[in-house]
Order: structure tokens, then sequence, then C-alpha cells
């Protein structure tokens, strides 16, 4: 249901900046519409509202649906983003910094849960771990090709400092590629990631267009 | 008749099995060529897009490769961004300075470090190929023993218990039946080896090197009092280089590539290059001579006769000297060297027009039976030009005698073969190095071997000398282990280049050769037990070493060793002798005799694969050999003369003979060679060495005869004489670039030699 919520969200946004022209609207489509809009509105659903797309991004179009990837401890996003008001980059410190936003160190998941949540079985999980001297073995959800070159600290830069975007609504920006990590647990792939997403969307924000800006 | 096939005829042939098609069943549309193309290009515009929005799983291995965070991150470290750390080069003995980037806990690119005097933040093809001897797939990653006729995997323990049963306190190895096989070494490696040796109680250290300059050193020494005295390119307006390659293969290419960019500009100096075959000096020369392989000393003796007769010296000889030199008059020397009068002349007034000079001699000159007068003629011309003290200056030596350079020669190669025929030893270590691939065949280096009770080799390869130790120690990469260097020429700068991990060992079953060292040390009942390790024993080494060393660096002891590590090179104060030029008795005779066999074999080499050490890395291999363009493979070199005399072209397989064997290998015609000369490059041919190495190419140094320099008792390389004859087969030869010419395209502008010489005001 989610998948479709996100869609027609999508669709209505495109519609809006005029991506998606509307030649021929039957009554069908608009009563169908009308009834996917009112199943949204009567979801039991999550107690938060659409995640805004922040104004100055024409997100791509583009679908991906990807099975669930199982990792080795079942990291809850939706708590630590939508519950606690976690800041994106408070955990993915190095997104700013470097061109891999970074998965965060062991010892930052133990600055919180020495003490918070120690009852819980994933904590549990992780102490273990941390007590090891290991850090789990995370399976890569998000990636691009070796001969790709992206940079999470250019994007932020753009979309983010340089645009004055308020960095406590972060979320929407990562949004774009990421999906709605907020509702997720584990990460899931919510957007193509292929060189036709990272195109349109170059051409549609005013990104570069050479071919050597990412394939150096 | 023959079919031209061209881009145009295959479009059309395209179109017309197209229009056979739509004739048959589809529609009367008929495509025409242009159609046809314009159909391609949509065709492939289409392929593109649909290319773009490729589901990424095509690419990616999505949920099952793994990202491992840190457990506790460095405060510095960022992933995805490098930290770079000084380290030092050991694929060649120059002794470079590193810069390692490395990311996520991997090294992943080498540069120069800057504050090398050596190489002023420059690297060598092979300097960047390090990485791949790191990475490298056939890394032996477990010690072995040998069992039953074949070498096993066992565990450290058990290799250790071995090791200390044969060569501990309680073994009785005493003397001289101990030895040790290394490359050049130098810093705490040799003062660590030279106490092992001691504690045995043996001098069998064999310091062997293919690529030395070990006959120039000895020249220098006797006639100059300084091994390797340092040469001032940017000083020079001329250069004349008897077979010194010193942009590929001689003493420090790296060094003296900086120094010759410094010479090249500005007033822009001449550089003369006399050698048999082409070298990368050679084709960078403004004028290349190839002299009868073995006389270029009578062709320097004879420039020098020239120059006295005219009066040109700047200093002079004794009349001893000037009576001797007499008989290499223009027609004599002519008749010798096979170089005209013409250029004899021109060679002198260059280095008369243009001084200060600076003359020198390399590979091909030294390495004959009579390379050391050969050298020691060059030398004169040094003398007699004011070159010395101007040119050529005493170099400033490292303070630390025991850290110095031990330099490799061939001597020791031919010592080592001989003392392990006569079974003079019971025990023999071997260190990164390989003398089974190096030594002719007819030392039979590999039966004396087998003479040896227990070889053990610290190996990070299983080339061919490591496939026949009883005990192999797997040893750590030249990134993975620390150590420290003393370059044998010092470029006037002294410094101690450190040499420290860029990352963690990528197999938990290697050790550090240091480390390993240290072992046998403590076996050998000798007291280290205060250092845990190599690491322990540098640093408390280096950090106390006196202040002729470390003086230069600031801070405690905690300090000082961080600013080491930070810098990777301490600079030493030197100790600078002062050069006393003297005459060295010469018998100079050129030796023509061929016995049957008309051409001279040059078993050249070039700055890629070496003496063969780096056949294991792919990117040399795939790197095309500086002159031949050849790829992955040998070739044997002849002149276009020579080639149309014996009806071979390009491509065409020959067999060079030797009395001491014989190679095969595809020709390639170049005119940068002797016309009596075959050069087939030293590198390939091994037998063993990993993937990359194994069964490809020859090694002509397996046919070389057993001959000596007369003087040094170096193994005289270019001295033997061979036979070319086809061996009936033709194939193409593995080559990058098609064509010797510019077929009129006029990348390169060039005006002919007259015009340049007009110009320049020589006529």
């Amino acid at each position: 249901m989610q998948v479709e919520r996100k869609m027609l969200h999508r669709h209505l946004v495109n519609r809006m900046r005029g991506q998606i022209r509307m030649k021929t609207v039957t009554i069908k489509q608009i009563l169908y519409l009308s009834f996917l809009a009112a199943v949204v509105a009567l979801l039991p659903a999550k107690s938060y509202a659409e995640l805004p797309v922040p104004a100055h991004i024409t997100p791509p179009p583009g679908e991906h649906e990807s099975p669930i990837v199982p990792q080795p401890i079942e990291f809850p996003h939706d708590r630590h983003v939508q519950d606690m008001k976690i800041n994106c980059m408070y955990c993915h410190t190095y997104a700013r910094r470097s061109k891999v936003a970074g998965i965060p160190p062991t010892s930052k998941c133990m600055g919180c849960h020495k003490v918070i949540a120690t009852d819980k079985a994933r904590i549990q999980k992780l102490t273990e771990y941390w007590e090891k001297g290991e850090s789990p073995r995370w399976k890569k959800v998000h990636d691009v090709p070796d001969y790709v070159h992206f940079s999470h600290e250019k994007h932020i830069r753009k979309f983010v400092f340089d645009a004055d975007f308020p960095v406590q609504d972060v979320q929407q920006v990562c949004g774009v590629c990421h999906g709605e990590v907020r509702g997720m647990t584990v990460a899931e792939k919510k957007e193509p990631l292929n060189m036709g997403f990272c195109r349109r969307c170059h051409e549609a924000n005013g990104g570069p267009g050479d071919c050597w800006k990412c394939h150096k | 008749m023959a079919v031209r096939v061209t881009v145009g005829n295959v479009i059309n042939k395209l179109c017309e099995s197209l229009n056979n098609i739509n004739g048959e069943s589809m529609s009367n549309v008929k495509v025409n060529r242009r159609k046809f193309l314009k159909m391609l290009g949509w065709g492939g515009a289409g392929t593109a897009l649909a290319g773009c929005d490729m589901p990424t799983t095509v690419t990616l291995e999505e949920g099952k490769e793994e990202v491992v965070s840190y457990l506790m991150p460095e405060e510095y470290v960022i992933p995805g961004i490098g930290v770079w750390y000084a380290s030092t080069c050991t694929q060649c003995e120059a002794g470079c300075g590193l810069h390692g980037r490395v990311r996520e806990g991997r090294v992943l690119k080498l540069e120069g470090n800057p504050d090398s005097p050596i190489n002023h933040g420059n690297t060598c093809l092979m300097g960047q190929a390090g990485v791949q001897a790191h990475y490298n797939p056939d890394r032996i990653t477990s010690p072995m023993m040998r069992k039953g006729g074949s070498l096993q995997n066992v565990s450290w323990e058990d290799a250790m218990a071995e090791l200390n049963k044969r060569v501990g306190s309680a073994s009785g190895l005493k003397g001289e039946k101990f030895g040790m096989v290394t490359g050049t070494v130098s810093g705490h490696q040799s003062v660590i080896i030279d106490e092992l040796m001691s504690s045995v109680g043996s001098k069998n250290h064999y310091v062997t090197e293919v690529i030395n300059t070990s006959v120039w050193s000895a020249v220098c020494r006797d006639m100059l009092g300084d091994e390797l005295p340092k040469l001032n390119f940017d000083k020079a307006g001329v250069v004349l280089s008897f077979g010194a390659d010193f942009m590929g293969t001689w003493t420090t290419p790296v060094h003296y590539m900086g120094e010759y960019a410094k010479f090249r500009k500005g007033k822009r100096g001449a550089l003369i290059q006399i050698e048999p075959k082409m070298t990368l000096t050679g084709a960078n020369a403004d004028l290349w001579l190839a002299a009868n392989p073995g006389t270029e000393g009578a062709l320097a003796l004879g420039v020098a006769n020239f120059i006295l007769d005219r009066g040109w010296n700047l200093v002079d000889v004794p009349s001893g000297v000037r009576k001797a030199l007499e008989q290499y008059n223009l027609s004599a020397v002519e008749k010798v060297t096979g170089i005209d009068a013409d250029k004899i002349k021109r060679i002198a007034s260059m280095l008369t027009e243009r001084a200060p000079a600076l003359v020198i001699a390399g590979t091909s000159t030294e390495n004959h039976e009579n390379g050391y007068d050969s050298v020691a003629s060059v030398m004169l011309l040094n003398l007699i030009m004011g070159s010395v003290g101007e040119t050529i200056e005493a170099n400033s030596r490292f303070p630390e005698k025991s850290m110095r350079a031990k330099q490799g020669s061939s001597k020791d190669l031919l010592l080592l073969a001989k003392d392990l025929k006569a079974k003079k030893l019971d025990v023999l270590f071997t260190c990164n190095t390989n003398p089974s691939y190096s030594a002719p065949a007819v030392l039979q280096l590999d039966e004396g071997l087998s003479n040896v009770g227990f070889k053990v080799a610290f190996s990070m390869f299983p080339d061919e000398t490591t496939v026949q130790a009883d005990l192999v120690l797997p040893i750590f990469s030249g990134m993975e282990d620390w150590g420290t260097h003393v370059a044998a020429y010092s470029a006037g700068e002294p410094v101690l280049s450190l040499q420290q991990p860029l990352m963690e060992p990528l197999y938990k079953e290697t050790r550090g050769f240091g480390d390993l060292m240290l072992s046998v040390l403590k076996m050998r009942g000798k007291d280290f037990d205060k250092f845990a390790d190599y690491y322990g024993y540098i640093q408390t080494a280096v950090v106390n070493m006196p202040a002729s060393v470390v003086g230069s660096v600031s801070g405690d002891h905690t300090d000082m060793w961080t600013n080491i590590l930070q810098t990777g090179v301490i600079k030493a104060k030197g100790e600078k002798g002062s050069l006393t030029p003297k005459l060295v008795e010469m018998k100079y005779k050129p030796k023509q005799e061929n016995a049957g066999y008309p051409m001279h074999l040059v078993p050249s080499t070039n700055l890629g694969l070496w003496d063969g050490r780096h056949a294991n890395l792919p990117w040399l291999q795939e790197a095309p050999d500086q002159i031949s363009k050849v790829v992955w493979g040998s070739w044997a070199e002849l002149h276009p003369k020579k080639a149309s005399e014996l009806g071979l072209k390009n491509g065409d397989f020959v067999r060079v003979t030797s009395a001491s064997g014989s190679v095969e290998a595809q020709v390639y015609v170049h005119k940068g060679i002797h016309p009596d000369a075959v050069a087939v490059p030293v590198g390939q041919g091994h037998s063993e060495y990993g993937r990359y190495a194994k069964n490809r190419g020859v090694n002509p140094m397996k046919i070389l005869n057993p001959l000596m320099e007369r003087r040094t008792g170096e193994l005289a390389t270019h001295a033997t004489r061979v036979t070319v004859s086809s061996a009936h087969q033709h194939g193409k030869l593995a080559q990058m670039g098609g064509s010797e010419v510019q077929m009129g395209r006029k990348f390169v502008r060039t005006v002919s030699a007259d015009s340049l010489r007009r110009t320049e005001g020589e006529v």
C-alpha cells in the first residue's frame, strides 16, 4: 500500500511541475484516483504526513522494486528517524564530507546503546559484536558500480548547504534517492539509481552533463 | 582476384542482404546505404538509452556484497577520502621515497615522496606497479616444507621448529657452511644480516644483482677515489654516454630522469649515446651511434687522442699516456670501432664546444671482458676535459657505515655458483632474489642448489629459486613491512628512507623479513629479546642514532619518531670526500674473434621487467617496451640490413644460438641496433613465478657463455657471441603501434639534421 501511496505522491508532484501532461483524463481515471486517495486517507497508517520533496529539487521519475535484504541486525530506521527524530547525518556522518555516506561505526551505536534499550534482543546482539571487537557485516543495499564516481558530499553541498535548506529537514533531500527511510526498518532500495535516473535528475536540476564528471 | 574488404563494402553487402529479406516478405522499401546508416544511428541511440535504464542488478551484486563499518574510527579517517603515508619503494635498489594513498585500510595508489632527494616526488612505472606485487594473486600465503619431494603447507610452529633444528644454536651450524643470498641491501636489514652472518661465523653473504654498476664503480674507485661520484647532469653542456641507460636501468633512473630534464632545460645540453642497441636513453639522444660491441673503449681513446692532438684538452696528461694514445689515430679507431672518422671528430668538437662535458659508461660498455679498461678509457675523457670537480663531484656518504648499501654484483652470482658446485654450503638462505633465473645455464646453479642440505627461501612468490627450497617462509610485501633504506647513490644528500607498512598484512600466514631475521638471531642465542618485533627494533635503533643521522629531526624520542613516520626521510649529515683523479694502467685490447659465432648477443634490459623480477606484474607485462613496443613476450631485435641478409622480416621466428645454448624468439627489425648484434630482452622466460610470468617468452641469460670481465670478475653479459638462423615459422608480433612512421600525418614535426646544424651555427 505504501508503494502505491508514494507513486501517487510522485505522480502528483510531477504533475504539479508540469512533468506529465495529462492529455486525456477519463472519468474512470478520476474515479480511480479519488478511490485511491480515499483508501490512502483511510489507512490505519503511520502517524506522519507525506515526506515533502524540497521545492528546489525536481526529482527524476523512476521506480524500483527489490526484495528486502536481510541484515545481521534488523536495524529499525523508523524508530530512529521518525520516533527519535535523529538526523540522517548524525549517524551517516561522512555524507557531507566524503563520497560515501558511511555506515556508522559500532562505537557510535554503543554511544547510546550502552544505556538505552539494553533489554532489547537487537541491542543485545549489537553489544555482543561490540564486546567481541567486531562490526556487523551489513549487506550493501544502495550502491553504484565502481566505474561511477558518485559523491554524497557534492550533492549535500548543492542541495542543502548552498541552497540554505534547513539541515534538520535533510531527510527530504536524502529521500530523493533513498526513498522514505523513516518508514523502513532495514534500508530498502526504492529508486533505480541507474544511469537513466542520474541523467534525468542532472537534466532537471542543472547537474553536469559531461561523461567524465561521473566516469572518471 | 583479391577482394578488398572496406567498411564501405561491408555496408553495401549488408544493404543487399536487407533488401533480399525485404524483397521476400516485408515491404517494397529498398534499403540503400544512406537509409541503412540512418537506421544504424537511431538504433545506436536507442540502445544507449535502454542501457541507461538497465537495472543495477545487472552491474551490481546488490544485497550480497558486504559493507563493514569501522569499530572505532580514527579521528582523521573519513571513508572515501584517502590518507597518504610515507614509505620507501622496494621495486628496485634506487630507494625512492613513496607516498601511498590508503583508503578504508587498503593501499590504492603510490606516488613519489617530494621530500626524497632521490626521486623528488616522482616514480617510474615499476614503482607505480608496486601495488600489483602487493595484491598479486600468486603470493605465497602459508609456510611450506619439503615432504617426500614436494612442498607442502605447514604451520608456522612447525616451520620455525624445523628452522631451529637446522640453524639454531643447538644445531652445531658454524662457519662457512652457511650462506645467504640477497639482492642489494642497506639500512637495518643490512645490519641485521651482518649480525646473523657474524653469529654463524660465515662471510658467505652473496649480494647478487644482474643489473649493476660494478665495473663503473670499480673504475670510479680506482681513478677518482669515490665508488659512486655525484654526476651533475644539470651543470653539463654535453653528456657523452657509452651505454649508460641512465633513464632506464642504470644506477638510479628516476633521479637521473629529473637531472636529465634540468640538463635539457635552459641552454639545452646535447646528449650523445654510444651503444650496440638503442635504449630509452639512446632514443632521447641527439646523436646515437653503435660502435662495434666491445670496442667502445677504443672509441673513447680515439676521441681523447683527437682532442689532445688539437690541444682542446683542459687538463694535460703525462707524456707516457700521450704517447700510448697515439696509436688511437682516426683511421685506426675507425677501423676497429666501425665509427666514421667524421663522427669521431664531431664527438670531439661537441665535447669541446659545449663543455663542461660529462662522460659516463654503463651496462653495454661495462659488461665485456675488457669492460674495466673501456670504462677507464671513458673516464680518461672526463679527466682531460676537466669534468672532475665540475660535472663529476665527490658524493656525500651516509655517516653510519654499517647501514650503507651493499651493492649487488654479478660477481657474487658467479661466486655462488662456484661455491654451490664445490658443495661448500650446507645451509643456504635466499631472500627476495632469484639466482636460479639469472644464472647462465652453463653455471649449473640448479644442480649446485641440490647439493645444499637445507635451503630456506624468504620469499613472496613461487619463483625458480623458491620452488627448489626445502623450507619456504612467506614474507610481507613492501607495503606491509618495516624497513630502513640507504640508497647506494645518495644524490649528494644522504638520507635514511623509512619503509613503513601502508596497510595491514593481506594474509595472516605471512611474516616480516626483519621479524624472521630477529627470530633466527634469537635461535642463535643472540641477545635480541628486548625487541618483540622488527618494528620495535627499528624504532629503538632509529631514535637512538647519533646526531649525524637524526640531528635534523626535532623533538624527544616520541615526537622524533612521529616526525620520521610523517616525512619518511631523515636527512643525514653526509661525509663528503674529495676526488683524487689518477690514471690506472690500461691494457686495452678490443676482442673481435668470433670462432664461428658472427653475431654479438645483447641481453637488453628495460625500465619495466628490470632483471625479470617484475615479469609477474601484469601492468609491466602490458606496458610496451620503450623501443620495440612489444608486450607480453620476447623478441629478437635485428638491424634491417642483417634481417634482409638473412631473409627475415618482422614476426619471423629465429633461433639465437651460442656455444652454451639457444633460444627462439620473433624478429623485430629496427635501425637502432648494430648490424652485427642481436638483442634479446632479459625478463621473460620464467619456468615458474606465477600465472603472469610462467612459460612466457625466453631468457637470454640462460645462453650466456661463462665469460668474466677480466679485472673485476663480473659476468661479461654482453660478450657472448651467437649465430642467428631462421626457425622457419612466422607469427604476428604482439606489438603496440602498427607503424614506425607517421604516414605523413605530421604529429611530430621534424627538420633535417643538416638544416638544424645550420640554424645552431655548427656548420
